[in-house]
């Protein structure tokens, strides 16, 4: 009887493809929110992740560098760097900007580090070198791309002139990208010499970096001092935050029009074949018989999708990230994974919907 | 009396009644019919269109509940089965055939029949050789890998019975089963019917226009607005025009 589950739905060849099509594109959404969303969160948190200090000095109240503004002064620096087993205190300053080329205006996060000892730069460099002078700076690889800057041009940023030296991966937030300069540059260019975001404070060796971190907020009530680890969490909390409530909605729509559909598909099939199914049950099959038909039904619609959605997933991801390289995707096998596991429950949940129309045909309808 | 009456009937209908609608809508497809049918005979029921015929059929197969009196399928009342018995019972017990065939058209004709022994447990290679060796048997061998789209209507209608018959069912409930054949594919079907009743185990029992399958039938009845009259010979040989000398035609 898997034949029947089988030649029934291929005896409508049009309206098949046009299922299996319409499950595909709602995978494929799925698969896309789910590698854009592991795209914008590796790139919101990389910097975050590959600047590996002990300990991130802010501003108290602010726990993160994405949804959070902070104010430290170089006084506060100088200060944690003489304490007991502080090895190291590097400043950093993040602040909006607008870089100008020729006609083209556009924003960056604009990370102002100290080069000497590279804590606070890009995580990691797809070409070039990191900033050495306040002329030079360091752009992120999808808004080089996407407007056209390359190794060796010149941008304006306020009145200062930066030739481009670096483009950097990992940094991309999708909204927003990285940019780096010297912290000099970076400071200068706000007009307060001695301010800063934050601080990475690197401890000595062997030494307890939470005793620091709890010394830090006795002597400075106005900051917070967090572990690396408590660090990249509320960044990544907060990019959730953010974020994840819309992928969630989407994905959501995503997967209800997919039940739809294939509840749709599975109804009119049952209605068409309604004969059939009368037959069947005056023949004396069992319900779940009938029921593991229409299961069959959707799961073959659904690996059908799935496959299709593969196939086309990966390409079509490509061709967008050439087309707008701020969209920046990643894919996992545990992403296509989930998004199968969602697909196999939908699916069952719309032969639900549906076998509720086999109680509604009866053995009379056999007789003419 | 016939031998086959000595038996244990196969279904008894006890002052049967079936109304459908309520109040000054209702109507009454059948009223007050008792009927023993045994093993090996083969019961014809005769009557115009919405005479009620196949109210009665259902109600012999246990599809329906009658609204008034008893019925007993295999010597149980029906009352007493739960529809999970109801259902096993047709598929171990109950095969039909009907006059458009209902084959699942999807399926080849050996699927459809090897379809009916799933239901009861068998494995699909079981399956599959059993419907093999009914549809030789009934002389479709050849159309086992076709598709009843390719068949013509009495081929089709012998892959019918062959999937009613797949279950070694002891009732065969048959309605119109020669409605849509040709007077030659009509009388085929007739005498595979009429040789299934005569193996002494199983009791066929036809709702029908064709006149003809009377010169086959242990007993004919006549429904006449729900309401079970038993045919004589003579009546029933007036009536079908069909000549003299059927001792098969018995009244009760």
């Amino acid at each position: 009887m898997d034949m029947y589950a089988i030649r029934t739905l291929r005896s409508q060849p049009l309206r098949l493809v046009l299922t299996v099509g319409g499950v595909a594109l709602c995978i494929v959404l799925m698969f896309f929110l789910l590698a854009v969303y592991r795209g914008v969160a590796d790139g919101s948190v990389d910097y975050i992740r590959y600047n590996r200090a002990d300990l991130w000095v802010l501003q108290s109240n602010a726990t993160n560098i994405l949804r959070g503004s902070s104010f430290v002064s170089a006084d506060q620096g100088d200060q944690i760097s003489r304490m007991p087993d502080v090895n190291s205190v590097s400043s950093v300053l993040l602040l909006l900007a607008t870089i100008r080329k020729g006609d083209k205006v556009r924003t960056v996060f604009l990370t102002g580090y100290e080069p000497g000892n590279g804590l606070g730069g890009p995580p990691r460099l797809a070409a070039g070198r990191p900033v050495a002078g306040d002329d030079e700076i360091v752009l992120d690889r999808s808004f080089a791309a996407k407007y056209r800057f390359r190794l060796g041009d010149v941008v304006d940023i306020q009145d200062r002139h930066l030739r481009v030296v670096g483009i950097s991966g990992g940094t991309n937030a999708f909204v927003i990208q990285y940019a780096f300069v010297t912290l000099r540059l970076a400071r200068s260019l706000v007009g307060f010499p001695g301010l800063a975001t934050c601080f990475l404070v690197k401890v000595k060796a062997g030494a307890d970096s939470g005793r620091v971190a709890v010394r830090i907020k006795e002597d400075h009530p106005g900051l917070g001092a967090y572990s690396q680890d408590d660090f990249l969490e509320n960044n990544i909390r907060e990019m959730k935050s953010g974020f994840l409530p819309l992928m969630y909605t989407v994905a959501a729509i995503g997967a209800v029009v997919l039940t739809v559909i294939l509840s749709l598909l599975l109804s009119v099939n049952i209605l068409e074949r309604r004969k059939d199914f009368a037959v069947l049950k005056t023949l004396g099959s069992p319900m779940p018989f009938l029921w593991g038909l229409v299961v069959k039904q959707a799961l073959l619609i659904a690996a059908g999708a799935v496959l299709t959605a593969l196939a086309f997933f990966f390409p079509l991801a490509r061709l967008i990230e050439r087309l707008s390289p701020e969209v920046s995707t990643k894919s996992s096998i545990g992403q296509v994974a989930a998004v199968i596991a969602v697909v196999g429950v939908m699916s069952l949940a719309s032969s639900l919907l549906s076998i509720r129309r086999l109680r509604r045909i009866y053995y009379l309808e056999v007789f003419s | 009396m016939s031998e086959a009456l000595l038996r244990k009937p196969v279904v008894c209908l006890e002052n049967v009644s079936k109304i459908f609608g309520s109040n000054e809508r209702a109507t009454a497809a059948v009223r007050g019919v008792n009927l023993q049918a045994y093993p090996g005979e083969l019961i014809l029921l005769l009557g115009p269109s919405g005479s009620g015929k196949t109210t009665l059929l259902t109600l012999m197969a246990g599809l329906s509940q009658p609204t008034a009196g008893r019925t007993r399928l295999f010597g149980k009342f029906i009352d007493d089965y739960s529809p999970r018995d109801l259902q096993t019972l047709r598929a171990r017990r109950v095969g039909f055939v009907f006059q458009t065939f209902l084959l699942l058209d999807s399926l080849t004709a050996k699927e459809n029949v090897a379809m009916v022994l799933r239901f009861n447990g068998h494995t699909e290679q079981e399956g599959r050789r059993r419907a093999m060796a009914l549809l030789e048997r009934f002389e479709v061998g050849h159309l086992a890998d076709k598709f009843p789209r390719t068949m013509s209507q009495g081929e089709k209608q012998r892959v019918a019975i062959a999937r009613a018959l797949a279950n070694d069912a002891e009732l065969i409930i048959a309605d119109e089963p020669t409605g849509s054949l040709e007077t030659r594919q009509g009388l085929e079907i007739i005498r595979l019917l009429h040789g299934q009743a005569k193996d002494g185990k199983t009791c066929v029992i036809v709702a029908s226009h064709d006149l003809r399958l009377a010169e086959f039938s242990d007993r004919i009845f006549r429904l006449e607005d729900g309401r079970l009259r038993v045919m004589e010979s003579g009546e029933a040989c007036a009536a079908l025009k069909i000549g003299q000398g059927r001792d098969s035609l018995k009244g009760t």
